[in-house]
């Protein structure tokens, strides 16, 4: 409680650092902020490529929007992801980056992990907005679930930022994680159902049963990965035009609290010695 | 004793030197632990007071852990032991034009730094033309301030310092920025808040600065405060430890 009343009172300098991520980022481009557009367009030409003409996925039908296109499908899933990884990827790094900083002012050391992830949610923001233009235009009746979509984004971002606060701390103690993570991004993009779907995952589960004998499939380790949740809700949400599977929220929400819990106990731990450990 | 604005109570810093610093995974796997260390102590149970409306000098030689008591008193290291009360709202000179950023203007460097220094919108608008007025980067407030001179890169950061207008300064070695005429209007600067009652502690190495602006004074050794109270018996008892 402590921590978010201070987090409150510098809402000003949360609002300043964001501004200057966002102004910052694109200065001196003649494009500016449609440059943050470039990276998710170029991997849905790419994965619609592979995965819907070459390898041939099997169609995904929104239901009840009725919609059928791999690309649409693919970026109701792909556009959380790349939100998620900037925000950890950023986040991680954000108290080593700002050292110096850290070093010659007293603020709440929060708001850097918080600002970035304020301006990249701004970015996906601006995404979102155009996802759901297009899925508009191709007939999907998106326009009564953007109030539950936008508190999913809140709620993803709660997520994610939480994490990156949790790691970043970590950085502070051991620099390999920035790095290390960058791997682990690569295998968890790759065990989340964004290319392809879970279904998919299911059918191999069956096949294989029960592992070694234990009650316990391949789905339900697979299961376990928290954005797994997450990219169902926006694809049930944007794609299918439905409201998701109760079990499904709570699991998300549970896993927010836990992030975001611990993100803001490290912090309030460990703030009052950033300076000397930086 | 009248009304004291900073207390300082048997302050002690423990700062952990360490001869493996094992600040890699492998390195905290392979051995089980994170790091070997012995302590020492930057400081040794300090304490004084500083009177509400004097400035109040912190002397003594490199290493004497003056910077460290500073970085207390900013809030940006926190003592292993012992308190730091203020009455009223501190703010800490420590650098000019941290957090500026490069690629932004001069008037977005303003608000963006002064929030970091914990002033609000409003009191930013109220204080802009103050700000740039004594920066004299008016021509240029519109430019990036990586084409900045580092002269007016400093001048605009410490302007905006100066602005902050707290009860409480925290000050290191940043008078001695820009040319001659923006130290002597630094130094007027400084006169004018003391005039208006604020509280100011500020470390430097140049005493004629310290007789001349403060009225009392700290001298620190190793760690431990040797002597502290009026600014001429301090100076003069550290000026003769130097030389002898």
């Amino acid at each position: 409680m402590r921590y978010l009343s201070e987090i409150w009172r510098s809402r000003e300098l949360l609002q300043n650092l964001t501004n200057r991520e966002v102004r910052g980022k694109y200065r001196r481009t003649a494009l500016g902020q449609l440059w943050s557009l470039a990276n998710p367009i170029a991997a849905i030409l790419i994965y619609t490529f592979i995965f819907s003409f070459i390898f041939r996925l099997p169609a995904q039908i929104g239901d009840p929007s009725g919609l059928n296109n791999y690309a649409l499908w693919l970026v109701c899933g792909l556009l959380p992801w790349l939100f998620f990884n900037r925000v950890l990827t950023l986040g991680t790094d954000s108290l080593v980056a700002n050292a110096g900083l850290i070093q010659k002012v007293y603020f709440p050391r929060i708001v850097l992990p918080l600002s970035l992830a304020n301006a990249t949610f701004f970015t996906w923001m601006l995404e979102m907005a155009v996802l759901v233009v297009a899925l508009s235009l191709l007939g999907a009746f998106v326009l009564p679930w953007l109030p539950l979509v936008a508190v999913f984004m809140v709620i993803f971002g709660l997520f994610s930022v939480g994490l990156a606060m949790v790691f970043s701390i970590i950085n502070v103690y051991f620099r390999d994680l920035s790095y290390l993570l960058t791997v682990v991004l690569q295998f968890w993009f790759y065990l989340t159902p964004i290319l392809y779907p879970v279904e998919l995952v299911e059918t191999q589960s069956d096949k294989l049963g029960g592992l070694a004998g234990a009650p316990i499939t391949l789905l339900d380790i697979y299961s376990l990965n928290p954005v797994e949740g997450f990219i169902e809700i926006f694809r049930n949400l944007l794609y299918d035009n439905r409201a998701p599977e109760l079990s499904t929220v709570l699991i998300a929400l549970g896993w927010t609290l836990v992030a975001f819990g611990a993100g803001a106990w490290m912090y309030a731990r460990k703030e009052r010695m950033l300076a000397e450990l930086l | 004793m009248s009304d004291w604005a900073v207390r300082v109570h048997d302050v002690s810093k423990r700062f952990r030197l360490y001869h493996e610093r094992n600040q890699t995974l492998k390195s905290a796997i392979l051995r089980g632990k994170t790091s070997k260390h012995e302590d020492f102590w930057a400081l040794n149970d300090i304490s004084f007071d500083v009177l509400a409306g004097h400035t109040h000098g912190l002397i003594g030689p490199n290493g004497s852990g003056k910077s460290t008591l500073l970085k207390c008193l900013a809030k940006i290291y926190w003592p292993t032991s012992g308190t730091i009360e203020y009455r009223g709202r501190m703010a800490s000179l420590l650098e000019v034009g941290s957090g500026f950023h490069l690629e932004l203007s001069g008037r977005e460097n303003i608000y963006l730094n002064g929030s970091i220094l914990g002033m609000s919108k409003a009191s930013i608008d109220a204080r802009f033309d103050e700000i740039v007025e004594f920066s004299g980067v008016e021509r240029f407030l519109d430019q990036p301030v990586k084409n900045y001179s580092s002269g007016m890169y400093v001048r605009l950061g410490f302007s905006i310092a100066i602005h902050v207008d707290p009860d409480i300064l925290v000050v290191d070695e940043v008078l001695s920025v820009g040319d001659e005429e923006f130290q002597r209007r630094s130094f007027e600067k400084f006169r004018e808040l003391k005039q208006h009652g604020k509280t100011i502690i500020l470390v430097t190495h140049a005493m004629p600065v310290v007789r001349d602006l403060c009225d009392s004074a700290s001298w620190l050794h190793q760690g431990e405060l040797k002597h502290s109270g009026p600014t001429d018996s301090v100076v003069d008892a550290y000026l003769k430890s130097v030389k002898s």
